[in-house]
């Protein structure tokens, strides 16, 4: 089959009532946490793993991905009204969406946010199209040796991009990785870190570890901080902006898209990097430089077209390697896993219709974003009115029904308690918890593909090095890890990390 | 001596912590040869690079200076976990609609908020949505009331 027919078979899945509906149901609640402050779409995936596990794979992950990309829509509704970031990765948008809102100009940038995000989206979603299957190709050659370094590049690219200390971050990783081989060792079958414990027999629920952290620790947390009363902007105008104003916005929104693409494939990347690579990008870049920072439509265009490509594309990774790029892709990894498929590049030979179903429903998903978004904004600011107070014991509810719907086991509600402790004191150290997750996913897979890798090579580690491809990812790292160590560009990622 | 940057060293003694846990409980797993890796070999190798990060940051919290740590919030933090705790241990016995009514009731108190009428009413929507969603809905298999 080529492309055509095969973006044919995804929208014949995508567009049944079933799955419009899911898709439908996924961008509705992905806005609606974009919108709430302190409710990320991670926590939002986390609380629903063991829902979509009743439903039928493809249905699952578009759910799942909706709420992802959803998400960075309803970001920019409550960056660009009341100058609160109701995602991380609209944190930029603040700065100038906010200016624009005071000046009585909010209208329209909802509109170049809402527009910019629907070209971005529908751009990357191409680019998977594309991409993904010749890199799927590709990875179908791989032998442990190649998975192994590749995973080993993946895990130090996402340390290098993660915020704060290096060392911490290389630490939460080497953590995560630890706790990913509690459970029964498939080679010998001797129990590791089990503690006796049946419920950590068959190793730690992901489900659970990631409600911790994503929830339970985060609630914890946020409300030690004090609650910000809310403004909204009153006049909201047109929300359509002006033929010069789009002009304007053309190639910021083409550079946000590209910069955008690229990052969000990275390791550790995402929406979130791509946000800030996008805005720092276009104050160098856009003429004339005019005024960033008070106002301009610009500094709205390219961050916020940006994220949105940079969720996208961030699922080339994990569809076509099975390597998560950021905590949401490892989650959407453990829906698939739950569903008993093993993410990886044959996906999409042997699960297609799982594949394009999934890329078609974006593009759907990213039309119902634009009707959701601009004609109803006024709704989702509302919203704002809910206090963090009636929100985070749903949140604490929900949690603790999925950590238990999973197994049907209590145990698994111990297990999050314990690493909600943990990851409180994570949060509470500055040790980003992301690096943990991806550890925690990647560590069984690792030391399988270590272990063969040796096997084959009859314990020889020189076959990383003589294997081609396997010693350009290492080479990768390794240049990854110089760049860090340099004192210069240390100075500068500690500067880019604070904007 | 004293501490510059107790971020720093905190996470490098939780670091220590876990890779001492990781280190004692792999001493009895065999190690293996390169060639066949036994189910010690990854466990022994992370647990030791872990400890090693951990002294490191240990060590450079007393030279190089750093941010101090917000005060911990020790009520909250231990209501919710106990309400996590609590869920688990009484779901089976008391039903979904009882052990809710308790899980919010104590995460109310970890966010103050004692409104006992806001309590009430946030306990009986959460309860009748998640019977509908959850039991009815999705047919998760959860007791509703007490067995």
């Amino acid at each position: 089959m080529d492309i055509q027919s095969y973006i044919t078979l995804g929208f014949s899945i995508a567009l049944t009532v079933q799955n419009i509906l899911y898709c439908f149901l996924g961008v509705f609640l992905g806005t609606v946490v974009g919108v709430l402050p302190g409710v990320g779409p991670v926590t939002t995936v986390a609380i629903l793993l063991p829902i979509s596990f009743t439903l039928d794979p493809v249905s699952a992950m578009i759910l799942l991905a909706g709420i992802y990309y959803g998400a960075q829509y309803g970001g920019s509704t409550t960056a660009i009204l009341v100058n609160i970031p109701g995602e991380a990765s609209s944190v930029v948008t603040t700065l100038d969406g906010h200016q624009m809102a005071k000046q009585g100009r909010a209208g329209p940038a909802l509109g170049i946010a809402a527009i910019g995000s629907f070209f971005a989206g529908c751009v990357a979603t191409l680019l998977i199209c594309f991409a993904a299957p010749p890199l799927a190709a590709i990875a179908l050659k791989f032998g442990p040796p190649e998975y192994f370094s590749l995973m080993l590049c993946g895990l130090i690219a996402a340390i290098v991009l993660a915020r704060g200390s290096i060392l911490k971050a290389i630490g939460m990783v080497v953590l995560g990785l630890l706790l990913g081989l509690a459970g029964s060792d498939i080679n010998s079958g001797v129990r590791r870190f089990t503690f006796d414990q049946a419920g950590l027999a068959d190793g730690i629920e992901f489900v659970a570890l990631s409600m911790a952290i994503y929830g339970i620790a985060e609630v914890a947390y946020n409300l030690e901080k004090k609650e910000v009363a809310t403004q909204v902007a009153r006049h909201i105008g047109r929300v359509w902006p002006t033929w010069s104003d789009i002009k304007l916005c053309i190639p910021s929104v083409l550079r946000g898209t590209t910069l955008g693409s690229i990052l969000g494939v990275l390791p550790g990347g995402g929406a979130l990097l791509a946000a800030f690579g996008a805005y720092t990008l276009e104050k160098k870049i856009a003429s004339p430089p005019r005024r960033f920072g008070e106002g301009d439509i610009r500094g709205v265009a390219a961050p916020e077209s940006a994220n949105n490509a940079g969720a996208q594309t961030s699922f080339i990774p994990m569809l076509t390697l099975g390597i998560p790029s950021n905590p949401t892709m490892a989650m959407m990894i453990g829906a698939l896993m739950i569903h008993g498929i093993s993410p990886g590049p044959r996906v999409m030979t042997d699960r297609p219709e799982l594949f394009w179903g999934l890329i078609a429903s974006m593009w759907i998903g990213n039309l119902i974003l634009v009707v959701l978004n601009l004609p109803l904004v006024g709704m989702w600011v509302k919203l704002l009115r809910i206090p963090y107070g009636l929100l985070f014991p749903a949140i604490i509810v929900f949690c603790c029904i999925g950590a238990f719907a999973v197994n049907s086991n209590a145990f698994d509600l111990y297990v999050m308690a314990f690493f909600a402790v943990v990851g409180y004191l994570c949060l509470k150290l500055d040790c980003e918890p992301a690096p943990l997750i991806l550890g925690f996913v990647l560590g069984p897979l690792m030391e399988e593909n270590l272990r063969r890798s040796l096997l084959m090579s009859r314990g020889d580690p020189a076959v990383f090095v003589t294997e081609p491809i396997s010693l350009a990812f290492l080479v990768v790292a390794a240049a990854l890890l110089l760049v860090v160590a340099a004192p210069a560009i240390r100075k500068q990622r500690e500067q880019a990390m604070q904007e | 001596m004293s501490i510059r940057a107790p971020k720093d060293f905190w996470s490098g003694v939780m670091f220590i912590a876990f890779a001492a846990v990781a280190l004692v409980a792999a001493r009895n797993y065999s190690l293996g040869t390169a060639v066949r890796m036994g189910p010690g070999y990854f466990p022994m190798l992370l647990g030791g690079v872990l400890a090693g990060i951990g002294v490191i940051l240990v060590i450079r919290s007393f030279i190089v200076s750093g941010e101090p740590i917000t005060p911990v919030h020790i009520v909250p933090l231990a209501a919710i976990v106990l309400a996590v705790a609590l869920f688990g241990a009484l779901l089976q016995r008391l039903g979904l609609v009882l052990t809710l009514a308790i899980v919010i009731a104590i995460s109310a108190f970890a966010g103050r908020q004692t409104r006992f009428v806001e309590v009430l009413a946030l306990a009986g929507v959460l309860a009748v949505f998640s019977v509908a969603v959850f039991v009815y809905g999705l047919r998760l298999p959860l007791p509703i009331w007490p067995q």
